[in-house]
C-alpha cells in the first residue's frame, strides 16, 4: 500500500509539474505556439502588444482608439495591450522570454529590439515591411534611423515610427536674472563650452545653489550625461563603425576632467544618488538651473509643474555645434513560430506606422517626430505646433546613433559607475580607461 | 476466540492505519506539489545551471566550476559579499536586541496600549516596501530632505549631506531602513513569547528576592529562547537577502558601496542574462545562509537545552 501511495504521489507531482511547463534549461529559442496570450482560432487571430511608456502610448485611452481604428479595417485581428514601465519593463520581457511567453509585438527602441533581442535571434525579420517606398521615405529623413533598425547581420528587427533628438534645458528667467543669457546664442539655442563655464560662474555668483547635476545613480536618462561629456570637447562615444567605445579619447578625458574640476569648484554637482527622473524633478521645481534630460515629451510632462520658462538648448560644445543623442522608437515582432500571428502583427504595424491617416496620429501620440518624410509636420495646426517646431529644429543636430553597439546594456552600468568614481575624486584617465576596457570586453 | 478477536482487532487497526496514512498524504499533497515544484526543483535547477555558461538565446555550455572560480575573482562580488556580511552582522543583533527591549517594555502594558504599540512597530512591515522606500528616499534627499533639514536645524551638520550618494553613509542608511522594516515581526513575537512566560516562576523568583534583571535573565530569557532562535534565523535570512531597498534606493552605488549579493545576482541574471553566473552566486548565498543558520541553531539551541 505504501509503495502504491508513493508511486501515486510521484505521478501526481510529475503531472502537476508537467502542467506547470517548466523547461529544464534556460535556452529560449522560440518554439512555436506559446506566447503571451496570442492565439489563432478559426478566422480570428489574437495578438498581443507590449508598449513601453513612450508619450501617450502609455495611456489606454489613446492606444484603445488606435486599436479601434485598426479593427474597423481588420476586424479579424484582436489586439491586447500591456503597458510596461522603464523600471520593471525589461525584467518583465526577460521573464517572458525565458518562459517562452513573449508578446507578439513590442514597442521600443533599437538598443532593445535590435542590439539585444534581435541579436539573440528572438525577433522576426521585418524585411517585407521595409519595402522600397518605406526605405526611401525613411531614408529621406535620416539614414541613421534606417541603419539603427538593422542588426549587425543586416536584418531589420525594428520598424520605426518616431524619433527625436535629446537636448537639455535651462531655467530662462534664472539665467536672465543672473545675467547668463549673454552666454547663449538664442537664435540657434547653442553655446560654446567656454560660455557654458561662464554661465555656470554667473549663476553661482548670483547665488544659485545647484547649477547642473551630473546624475549618476543609475542608467535612467544617461543619454544626457553622455551628450554632455561628448560635446564639451567634441569627443565621440564609440568609433564610427560601432566596434569599440572611445570614452577614453583625449577629447573625452579633457571633458571629464573639466567636469571634475567644475565639480570641485561647486559649479557642477556630481550626484550618485539620483537618476534623470529625479534631476528633471529638481529642474521642474526650480532647484536646479538646468536639466540634461530634456525633450519634447518631457516638456509636455512637466508643463504644469514648472513656474518658469524651460528653455530647450543644445549641449555646449567647444565649437558651438552640438551633436545630440537621438531617440528612435518603433515596433518589433517576437518570433513565436506562429505564421498567422506574425502576419497579423505585421498587418497591425503597417496600419499603425504606414497608414496615411493613422501613421501621423500614431506619431503625434508619442510626442516626437515622424521618421517618414511623407508625414510632414504632424503637429501643424495643433496647439503644440510652435512648441514642437522648436524641438524639430534640434533634429538636424542629431549625431551618430551609436546605441546599436555591442555590450550596450553592460556599458550603461559601467558609465554611471565611472561618473560616480570621477565625482568622488578618482583619477579621470584611470576611470575612463577602466570604463572602455570593461565595456569593450562586453562587445560580442 | 481470543485469537480471532486479536486478528480482528489487528485487521481493524491496520485498515485504520492505512486510512489515516492516505488521509495524511492527501492533506500533504497540495503543499508537497507546490514545495517540490516551486522550491525543490528550482533549487536543483539552480545548482545544475551554476555549472553551465547559460544565457538567453542559445543552448547552455557546461563549464564545470568555472562560474565559482569567476565569482571568487570578481572584485564586485567580493565587495557585495563584504557589504552583505556587514548588513547581517549589524542588523541581526540590533534588530533582535531592540525588539526584545521594546517587547519587554510593552508586554506588561494594558491591552489597548500594548496593541497600539504593536501596531506602530508593525506598520512598516505591512506597508509596502516601495512606499516605505519612497518615504525614506525623500527623507534622505540631498537637496530638500528631512534628515538634512533636521541635521542643520540642530547643528549636527553644517551643509547638506548626500546620504544615499556618499560611499561612507549609503550602506548605513540602508541598514537603518532595513532595521525599521525588520523589527515589527520580532516585537510581536517577543510580546507573545514574554506573555507566555509562566508567571508562577516569575513570582517565585521575586519572592526569593531576585532583582528585575535577574528575573529577566534567569527566568524569562531561557523561556523566550526558542523565539529568539526563530527571530535570529529569519532576521539573518532576511538580511542576507536584502534586495528591494538596494534596487529602489541606490542600484548598488555609489561605487558599489551598497551592492549586496542578492542585488548582484539580480543584476547579473536579469540585466546581463548571465544565468549560470547568477545561479552560482545563488548557490553560494544559500550555502552561507545555511551555515549561519546552523551555527545559530547550535549556539542558541545549546543554550535552550
Amino acid at each position: 500500500m505504501k509503495k502504491f501511495l508513493a508511486v501515486f504521489l510521484v505521478l501526481a507531482m510529475a503531472l502537476s509539474l508537467a502542467a506547470c511547463g517548466g523547461a529544464g534549461t534556460s535556452s529560449s529559442q522560440p518554439a512555436g505556439g506559446s506566447s503571451s496570450g496570442g492565439e489563432t482560432t478559426g478566422s480570428k487571430t489574437a495578438i498581443t502588444l507590449w508598449t513601453y511608456p513612450i508619450g501617450n502610448w502609455q495611456k489606454a485611452e489613446t492606444v484603445d482608439q488606435f486599436i479601434a481604428a485598426f479593427n474597423a479595417e481588420y476586424p479579424d485581428i484582436e489586439v491586447t495591450v500591456e503597458y510596461l514601465d522603464y523600471t520593471n519593463g525589461d525584467d518583465k520581457v526577460t521573464t517572458a522570454i525565458e518562459a517562452n511567453n513573449t508578446p507578439d509585438i513590442i514597442f521600443e527602441g533599437p538598443e532593445r529590439l535590435v542590439s539585444n533581442w534581435g541579436a539573440k535571434g528572438l525577433m522576426v525579420d521585418l524585411a517585407d515591411l521595409w519595402d522600397e517606398e518605406a526605405l526611401a521615405d525613411i531614408s529621406a529623413v535620416s539614414e541613421a534611423v534606417v541603419n539603427a533598425c538593422k542588426g549587425s547581420d543586416g536584418v531589420y528587427y525594428e520598424y520605426p515610427l518616431c524619433m527625436t533628438a535629446h537636448c537639455m534645458a535651462i531655467n530662462y528667467e534664472l539665467f536672465e536674472a543672473a545675467g547668463a543669457l549673454q552666454y547663449i546664442d538664442q537664435d540657434t539655442r547653442s553655446w560654446t563650452t567656454d560660455n557654458f563655464v561662464k554661465a555656470l560662474q554667473a549663476l553661482k555668483d548670483y547665488g544659485q545653489g545647484i547649477n547642473t547635476i551630473v546624475y549618476c545613480g543609475g542608467q535612467g536618462g544617461d543619454q544626457g550625461t553622455r551628450a554632455l561629456v561628448n560635446n564639451l570637447c567634441s569627443g565621440t562615444y564609440t568609433n564610427a563603425d560601432h566596434t569599440a567605445y572611445t570614452a577614453n579619447s583625449p577629447e573625452n578625458i579633457e571633458a571629464l576632467q573639466l567636469l571634475a574640476d567644475l565639480n570641485s569648484q561647486g559649479l557642477v554637482t556630481f550626484d550618485p544618488g539620483i537618476q534623470a527622473s529625479e534631476e528633471l524633478q529638481l529642474f521642474a521645481n526650480g532647484t536646479a538651473a538646468m536639466t540634461l534630460a530634456w525633450n519634447a515629451s518631457n516638456e509636455a510632462s512637466y508643463a504644469e509643474q514648472v513656474s518658469f520658462t524651460p528653455y530647450a538648448m543644445n549641449f555646449p560644445s567647444d565649437d558651438g555645434v552640438a551633436e545630440l543623442c537621438g531617440g528612435i522608437w518603433g515596433f518589433g515582432i517576437f518570433d513565436n513560430g506562429d505564421d498567422a500571428r506574425i502576419q497579423a502583427a505585421k498587418t497591425f504595424i503597417e496600419f499603425i506606422a504606414d497608414n496615411a491617416e493613422q501613421g501621423p496620429a500614431s506619431v503625434a501620440a508619442t510626442g516626437f517626430f515622424p521618421v517618414r518624410a511623407s508625414f510632414g509636420n504632424v503637429y501643424e495646426g495643433t496647439e503644440d505646433a510652435d512648441r514642437m517646431a522648436t524641438f524639430a529644429s534640434f533634429l538636424p543636430n542629431m549625431g551618430d546613433y551609436y546605441n546599436v553597439i555591442g555590450g550596450w546594456t553592460q556599458q550603461r552600468t559601467n558609465w554611471w559607475n565611472m561618473l560616480q568614481e570621477i565625482g568622488n575624486g578618482a583619477d579621470v584617465t584611470t576611470a575612463a580607461n577602466a570604463f572602455v576596457e570593461a565595456s569593450n570586453a562586453e562587445i560580442a | 476466540m481470543a485469537s480471532k478477536r486479536n486478528n480482528g482487532s489487528g485487521g481493524t487497526s491496520h485498515a485504520l492505519m492505512v486510512k489515516e496514512t492516505i488521509s495524511a498524504y492527501l492533506f500533504l499533497l497540495p503543499f508537497l506539489i507546490f514545495f517540490v515544484g516551486f522550491v525543490l526543483i528550482p533549487m536543483v535547477m539552480c545548482l545544475r545551471t551554476s555549472f553551465f555558461d547559460s544565457t538567453m538565446g542559445r543552448a547552455d555550455i557546461f563549464v564545470g566550476l568555472q562560474n565559482y572560480v569567476t565569482m571568487w575573482n570578481d572584485e564586485i562580488f567580493r565587495k557585495a559579499l563584504l557589504n552583505t556580511v556587514i548588513i547581517v552582522v549589524v542588523a541581526v543583533p540590533t534588530v533582535t536586541a531592540f525588539s526584545l527591549w521594546v517587547a519587554s517594555v510593552i508586554y506588561q502594558m494594558g491591552g489597548r496600549l500594548r496593541s497600539f504599540y504593536r501596531c506602530i512597530f508593525y506598520l512598516p512591515v505591512v506597508t509596502g516596501t516601495v512606499a516605505v522606500t519612497v518615504v525614506w528616499k525623500w527623507m534622505f534627499n540631498y537637496y530638500y530632505g528631512l534628515v538634512n533639514y533636521l541635521g542643520k536645524t540642530v547643528g549636527a551638520i553644517e551643509n547638506n549631506v548626500n546620504w544615499l550618494g556618499n560611499e561612507k553613509t549609503a550602506l548605513w542608511c540602508i541598514i537603518l531602513i532595513l532595521f525599521t522594516t525588520s523589527i515589527g515581526q520580532p516585537i510581536v513575537l517577543y510580546v507573545s513569547a514574554l506573555g507566555n512566560v509562566d508567571p508562577s516562576l516569575v513570582e517565585a523568583a521575586e519572592v526569593d528576592g531576585a532583582t528585575n534583571l535577574q528575573t529577566f535573565w534567569r527566568i524569562k530569557w531561557p523561556q523566550v529562547m526558542p523565539t529568539t532562535l526563530y527571530i535570529l534565523v529569519i532576521t539573518t535570512i532576511n538580511s542576507f537577502q536584502c534586495f528591494a531597498l538596494i534596487q529602489l534606493l541606490t542600484s548598488g552605488g555609489p561605487n558599489h558601496s551598497t551592492d549586496t549579493i542578492m542585488y548582484y545576482i539580480y543584476y547579473k541574471a536579469f540585466k546581463l542574462f548571465e544565468y549560470g553566473y547568477g545561479n552560482a552566486m545563488g548557490v553560494f548565498l544559500a550555502v552561507v545562509i545555511a551555515l549561519f543558520s546552523a551555527v545559530q541553531f547550535l549556539v542558541a539551541g545549546k543554550n535552550n537545552e
